[in-house]
C-alpha cells in the first residue's frame, strides 16, 4: 500500500503526509489506551511480582530475586504443563482445521440446501463452556456415560478407556472436546472464504478436465493458503494459553496429567496462595507464548510485506 | 511507490502516542496492595451519618440466606443507625474473589471461611481482627463447643466466630443392599473386607467415590491415618513440632489404600469423576455402589435430591477401626462450626460488626438453623432429626476431631495434600515417594532446607 | 450443482447428517435436562427423555431475576461490541493502509494482547476499577471486553482491509479526500461483512465471559447472565437440571441473533476476509 501516488504535486503530497500521521496517531490512540492498560500494564506488574514471594493478600511483597525463575526452571509440572500445552497446539492444528475445512467444503457443495446445517454446526461455539464441560463429563461417565455404553453396544468394548480419570488418556478426552467446541470457528472461516472464490475458476477448470479432488487440491488450497496460516496462527495461540474446558473438566488432573501453563498458574496464584511463583508462571507462559507467535507471524506472511 | 519520509513521521507519531499511553498508566500505579482503601466497600462512604458494615456470605442454597437475613433484620431494628449489606456469593468463586479484594486492600467488614489454614493465612496477613476481646467479655466464647474454637485459634487469640454447621465424614451405605447380600453394617474392619469382596463379586462398586474433586479421596487417607496413628501424628508433622510427613505412619496409610484400590474397592474411573456433578451420588441412588464416605451434609443433601433413597435406603457408620490400629476409633474426622466469620481490620465499626455476628448465632438462630437440619456449634444443641442426633452424639463422644487437612494446612501444602492422595488414589505415586512429596514441600515451606 | 455426481451427493447429504448429530446432540441434551427434575437426572439413565417434562426449572430461573442478568448482559455486550467494532476498525485501517517505520512493533503489542492470560490481569484490573469507582457497576466490564478482543478483531479485520482494491482509494484521493474522509467513505461501508464477522465473534466470546463479571460486580442487581447458574449451586451439592435450563435460556438470545446475523457474517468472511 502506499500513501500516495507518484503523480500528485509534491505540495499536496506533504499536506497528506501531515493528514495521515494525524489519522495514524488518533486512530490507533484508542487501542493503544486500552491496551496499555489492560495489557501492558498487568504485564509489567506481573514481571515485577515474578522477582517478589508474596501470597497475594499480605500488604508485603518480600523480594527474591531470581529465586522464582530457578524454581522454575527445575518445576517439572510447569514442563509437563508445556508439553501436554504442545500436544493440544499440534492436535489442535491437525484436527481442527482439516474437519473444518471438510465442513466448510460439505456446505459449499451443499449450498442453500444446507443452510440450517451451517446453523447447527455453530451450536457448540455458542455454547458456555461450563455447559460443555458438565455435558461432556456425563457423556465421559464410566458407568452411565453415552461414549462407552455406545462402543459396547457397538461391540467395541475393547476401545473403552477410563477417559477422565486414566493419566495417559484423559489429555486427549479433553482435547477431543476442545476440538468440538472450535471446529464450527474455522468451519466458518473456510467457508467464507471458499464463497469468495469465484464460480468462473471452477467452471473454467472442469472445462480443462480437473476432476473434483484436482480442483480442490490444486486450485482451493493454493488460493486459501493465507487464510488457512491465519487460521492456524489463531489456533496456535488459542491453543498455546488455553483454560477453560480444561478447568472445568479435570482442574488439570488427575496428577497433573492435564494440566496447562495457564490452570497451573491459576493454581499457584489463586488456589495455592503464591502469587510471586504463579506471577512467574504468567511471565513465562507469556514470554514462551510472544516468541512462538512472533516468529511464525515473521515466517508467514504478515511481517513480510513484500508479497503481495 | 513508497514515501519514506511520510512513515518515519507516521511513525513517530505513533510510538509517541503509544508510548505517552503506556507511561501514563504505568506511573501512578504500583502493584502492591493499599492497605485501607477508603474508597471500598469495606468503608463505604457514611451517608446520613449512617454506619455501614458490609457482610460476604456463602449460603446460598435456601435456607441458608435466610437465616443471615432474618438475624440481619432483628439487628438493624435493634440498631437504627447501622446499615449492614449482606451479598451472597458461590463457593467456589467466592475463594478468588476474596484474595483479590484483600489483595487490592479492599475486603468487607464480615467475611467467612473454613477456618485453619487459609485462615491463619489471612491472620499472618494481616487481614483478620483479633476477636479474644469480644469472645472474652462476659465469657461469650464458653457459648461454644471447644472444638470449634480450636479451628478458628492461633497464637492463642481467637480470630473468628464458629456459626454454620458441624460436619464430620461418615460411612455410608445402603441399608436394603447389605441386607440383599446378607451383610452386616460395615462397623468393623472385617464386615467392611467382606462386603468389599461381596460387591465386587457381584458387579456392584463397594465405594462410590468421585476424585476429581480430590478431598473426596482424601478423607479416606485421613481416616486411615487416623485409625492407625491417632491424630497427633498429623498435627506434629503440620505443626512441624517434632513429626514428619514421612513417618510411617502416613507410609503404611497410602499402602492400606493402595491396596483397597488394587482389591477394586472404588467405582470405576473414580479420579475422573466429579463430586459437584453428582457422579458419585448416582452410583450410589442407582444401587451401583453400596458405600461412599463422605461428609455428614450428605444426609440433607440426600434427602433434597432423592427423598425416597433418604427415607428407605441411607443409613452410616463411623468408620471402622484398623485390627492393628493406634488411633481411637471415636475419633472423627470433620469440622465443628464453619462457616466461621472473622471481621477484617479495615472495618471501621468492629464493635457493631461483633454485635451483628451474635445476633447471627443467638439462641433464635440457633433454633432456627437446627429447624434447617443443621448442627450449630453450640453447647447442648439437640434436635429431634435422629440422624442428625447420631451426627451430635459422635461429635460428643470423640476424644479428637481433625480438621480435614486441606483445611488445616496452610492453602500452598493443602495443594500438595490432595495432589498426592488423588496421586496415591490413580498409583501414580508411590506411598513413600507421595510422603517425601509432602514432607519436602513443608520443609520449603518453612524454610528447613 | 453438478448433476453427474448423484452418488457424491448422497455422500456429502450423509456426512452432513453425521455431523448434525455430532454437532447438535449435546444441544439437544443440554435442553433436554433442563426438563427433568433433579431426582429424575441422578436416578434414571442421563440420557433418557425426560419421563414427565416440568417446567419448573425454566420457570424458577425466570421468576428470578433472569431478566436482570439478560438485561444486564444486553447492554454490556452490546456496548463493548459497538466499541470493539469501531476501536478495531480504526486501528485497522491504519495497519493495513498505512505505512510507517514502526508498524511491525507497534502490531508486535496487538499480538501481546493476543497472548496474555487473561488472568493475569485480574488483581491491576481489580485494583483500577476500585480506583475510579467504576467497582460493583456494569459498566466496569466494558474496558477489560474491549481491551481483550480488539487485538483478535484487529488481526482479522487487517487482513480484511488489505483485499479492499487500492483503485477506489487512489479515485478518492484524486479527488481531494484526505484520510479520514477515504476511511470514513470508503473503508466502513466496504468492510461492512467484516465488521459483522467480528462483532459476532465478539458477542458470541462475551456473552459467556465469567471472570471479569465474578470479580467486577458483586450485588445480584449487576450481575451478568454467565453468573446466574451459580445461583444455583451450593457448597456441595448443584442443581444441575436447574443450572441446564439456565444455559438454555442464556444460549436462545445468541442462537437468536445468530440465526439473523449469520447472512452478514458470512458474506463478511466472503468478501475476502483472511485471505492472504
Amino acid at each position: 500500500m502506499t500513501t500516495s501516488t507518484s503523480s500528485t504535486p509534491p505540495k499536496r503530497r506533504r499536506r497528506w503526509r501531515t493528514e495521515y500521521a494525524l489519522t495514524a496517531f488518533l486512530f490507533l490512540l484508542p487501542t493503544f489506551i486500552f491496551l496499555a492498560i489492560f495489557v501492558v500494564w498487568p504485564i509489567a506488574a506481573s514481571i515485577q511480582l515474578s522477582f517478589t514471594e508474596w501470597n497475594g493478600i499480605s500488604p508485603t511483597q518480600k523480594p527474591v530475586g531470581g529465586a522464582n525463575w530457578v524454581r522454575l526452571m527445575s518445576d517439572g509440572v510447569f514442563w509437563r504443563a508445556f508439553r501436554n500445552n504442545l500436544v493440544i497446539v499440534v492436535l489442535s492444528i491437525l484436527i481442527q482445521l482439516p474437519i473444518g475445512m471438510a465442513l466448510a467444503v460439505l456446505l459449499d457443495r451443499g449450498g442453500r440446501k444446507f443452510n440450517l446445517f451451517k446453523t447447527v454446526y455453530f451450536f457448540p461455539l455458542l455454547m458456555s463452556t461450563v455447559a460443555v464441560g458438565i455435558l461432556f463429563k456425563y457423556i465421559y461417565d464410566p458407568q452411565f456415560g453415552m461414549l462407552t455404553s455406545g462402543l459396547r453396544a457397538l461391540g467395541l468394548g475393547f476401545l473403552v478407556q477410563d477417559w477422565l480419570g486414566d493419566t495417559d488418556v484423559v489429555l486427549f478426552s479433553v482435547i477431543a472436546v476442545i476440538c468440538w467446541q472450535f471446529i464450527p470457528f474455522y468451519m466458518i472461516i473456510f467457508y467464507a472464504a471458499l464463497t469468495g472464490i469465484p464460480a468462473e475458476l471452477r467452471e473454467a477448470a472442469f472445462i480443462d478436465g480437473a476432476t473434483e479432488s484436482n480442483y480442490f487440491w490444486r486450485i482451493v488450497l493454493p488460493l486459501l493458503r493465507g487464510t488457512i496460516s491465519t487460521a492456524a496462527v489463531l489456533s496456535l495461540i488459542g491453543s498455546l494459553k488455553y483454560f477453560d474446558l480444561i478447568w472445568v473438566m479435570t482442574e488439570g488432573g488427575p496428577t497433573n496429567a492435564s494440566e496447562l501453563m495457564a490452570t497451573y498458574m491459576y493454581k499457584k496464584a489463586f488456589q495455592s496462595y503464591e502469587m510471586g511463583y504463579g506471577s512467574t508462571v504468567a511471565t513465562a507462559l507469556f514470554v514462551i507464548v510472544m516468541v512462538i507467535a512472533l516468529s511464525v507471524l515473521f515466517v508467514t506472511r504478515r511481517f513480510s510485506e513484500e508479497n503481495e | 511507490m513508497k514515501t519514506r519520509k511520510t512513515s518515519t513521521f507516521v511513525s513517530m507519531m505513533a510510538l509517541l502516542a503509544a508510548l505517552t499511553m503506556i507511561l501514563s498508566a504505568c506511573v501512578p500505579a504500583g502493584v502492591a496492595p493499599q492497605p485501607a482503601a477508603s474508597d471500598g466497600a469495606a468503608a463505604p462512604a457514611a451517608t446520613d451519618g449512617e454506619k455501614v458494615i458490609t457482610m460476604w456470605h456463602i449460603q446460598t442454597t435456601e435456607p441458608g440466606p435466610q437465616l443471615i437475613q432474618q438475624a440481619v433484620d432483628r439487628f438493624m431494628a435493634d440498631n437504627p443507625g447501622v446499615k449492614v449489606e449482606v451479598e451472597a456469593l458461590q463457593n467456589d468463586p467466592f475463594k478468588t474473589k476474596i484474595k483479590v479484594a484483600m489483595g487490592a486492600g479492599n475486603p468487607p467488614c464480615i467475611f467467612p471461611s473454613w477456618g485453619g489454614g487459609p485462615l491463619y493465612e489471612y491472620v499472618k496477613s494481616g487481614q483478620v481482627t483479633d476477636l479474644t476481646p469480644y469472645m472474652d467479655a462476659d465469657n461469650y466464647k464458653d457459648r461454644f463447643v471447644p472444638a470449634s474454637l480450636s479451628n478458628v485459634t492461633f497464637d492463642d487469640k481467637i480470630w473468628g466466630v464458629p456459626v454454620e454447621n458441624s460436619a464430620v465424614a461418615v460411612l455410608f451405605y445402603n441399608k436394603p443392599l447389605f441386607e440383599q447380600y446378607g451383610l452386616n453394617a460395615p462397623a468393623t474392619w472385617d464386615d467392611l473386607m467382606v462386603a468389599i469382596e461381596t460387591f465386587k463379586a457381584n458387579d456392584i462398586a463397594p465405594f462410590a467415590l468421585a476424585n476429581k474433586t480430590k478431598w473426596t479421596g482424601s478423607m479416606y487417607f485421613m481416616y486411615l491415618v487416623d485409625r492407625l496413628g491417632g491424630p497427633e501424628v498429623f498435627k506434629k508433622a503440620g505443626t512441624r513440632t517434632g513429626g514428619t510427613f514421612e513417618d510411617p505412619v502416613f507410609i503404611e496409610a497410602g499402602k492400606r489404600l493402595q491396596e483397597l484400590v488394587n482389591a477394586g474397592a472404588f467405582s470405576e474411573g473414580f479420579n475422573g469423576l466429579d463430586y459437584d456433578t453428582g457422579q458419585s451420588r448416582q452410583l450410589m441412588y442407582a444401587g451401583k455402589a453400596a458405600m461412599e464416605l463422605m461428609g455428614s451434609w450428605n444426609i440433607s443433601t440426600a434427602k433434597g435430591e432423592n427423598p425416597e433413597f433418604y427415607e428407605k435406603n441411607l443409613d452410616f457408620v463411623a468408620f471402622p477401626a484398623l485390627p492393628d490400629g493406634k488411633g481411637d476409633p471415636n475419633n472423627v474426622v470433620g469440622t465443628v462450626g464453619d462457616n466461621f466469620y472473622s471481621i477484617s481490620p479495615t472495618c471501621a465499626y468492629p464493635e457493631e460488626a461483633f454485635k451483628l455476628l451474635q445476633y447471627i448465632i443467638d439462641d433464635e438462630s440457633v433454633k432456627l438453623r437446627g429447624e434447617a437440619g443443621k448442627i450449630p456449634p453450640v453447647k447442648g444443641f439437640t434436635t429431634d432429626d435422629p440422624m442428625l442426633q447420631k451426627v451430635i452424639g459422635m461429635i460428643e463422644a470423640a476424644p479428637s476431631v481433625q480438621l480435614w487437612y486441606d483445611q488445616y494446612l496452610p492453602p500452598e501444602l493443602g495443594e500438595v495434600h490432595k495432589d498426592t492422595s488423588q496421586a496415591l488414589f490413580g498409583l501414580s505415586m508411590t506411598p513413600e515417594e507421595a510422603a517425601k512429596a509432602q514432607e519436602d514441600a513443608a520443609k520449603k515451606f518453612y524454610g528447613e532446607q | 450443482m453438478n448433476q453427474r455426481a448423484t452418488p457424491r451427493m448422497a455422500m456429502i447429504w450423509f456426512l452432513a447428517i453425521v455431523w448434525v448429530l455430532i454437532a447438535g446432540t449435546p444441544f439437544v441434551f443440554m435442553m433436554m435436562t433442563g426438563f427433568k427434575a433433579q431426582f429424575e437426572l441422578l436416578t434414571n439413565p442421563v440420557w433418557a427423555l425426560p419421563q414427565q417434562p416440568t417446567f419448573e426449572n425454566f420457570l424458577t430461573v425466570v421468576s428470578g431475576k433472569f431478566f436482570i442478568f439478560l438485561f444486564n448482559s444486553v447492554l454490556v455486550v452490546a456496548v463493548s461490541v459497538m466499541l470493539i467494532v469501531i476501536i478495531s476498525a480504526m486501528a485497522s485501517y491504519v495497519f493495513a493502509r498505512i505505512r510507517f517505520r514502526f508498524s511491525n512493533v507497534l502490531f508486535a503489542l496487538i499480538v501481546a494482547g493476543l497472548v496474555i492470560p487473561i488472568h493475569v490481569t485480574l488483581i491491576p484490573v481489580y485494583l483500577l476499577t476500585i480506583s475510579i469507582g467504576l467497582y460493583d457497576q456494569i459498566w466496569a466490564l466494558v474496558g477489560p471486553y474491549v481491551a481483550f478482543n480488539i487485538p483478535i478483531s484487529i488481526f482479522i479485520l487487517t487482513e480484511f482491509m488489505r483485499q479492499i482494491p487500492g483503485e477506489l482509494e487512489d479515485a478518492a484521493r484524486i479527488d481531494g479526500c484526505g484520510p479520514m474522509r477515504v476511511f470514513f467513505q470508503i473503508f466502513l461501508p466496504l468492510s461492512r461483512p467484516g465488521l459483522a464477522a467480528i462483532a459476532i465473534f465478539s458477542a458470541v466470546a462475551l456473552w459467556n465471559e465469567f471472570v471479569f463479571a465474578f470479580v467486577l460486580t458483586s450485588s445480584t442487581n449487576n450481575r451478568t447472565l454467565p453468573l446466574a447458574i451459580w445461583e444455583y449451586q451450593g457448597e456441595y451439592s448443584a442443581n444441575i437440571p436447574l443450572i441446564m435450563s439456565v444455559l438454555t435460556l442464556s444460549a436462545l438470545p445468541l442462537i437468536v441473533a445468530y440465526l439473523f446475523g449469520q447472512e452478514g457474517f458470512v458474506k463478511g468472511m466472503m468478501a475476502g476476509a483472511l485471505k492472504g
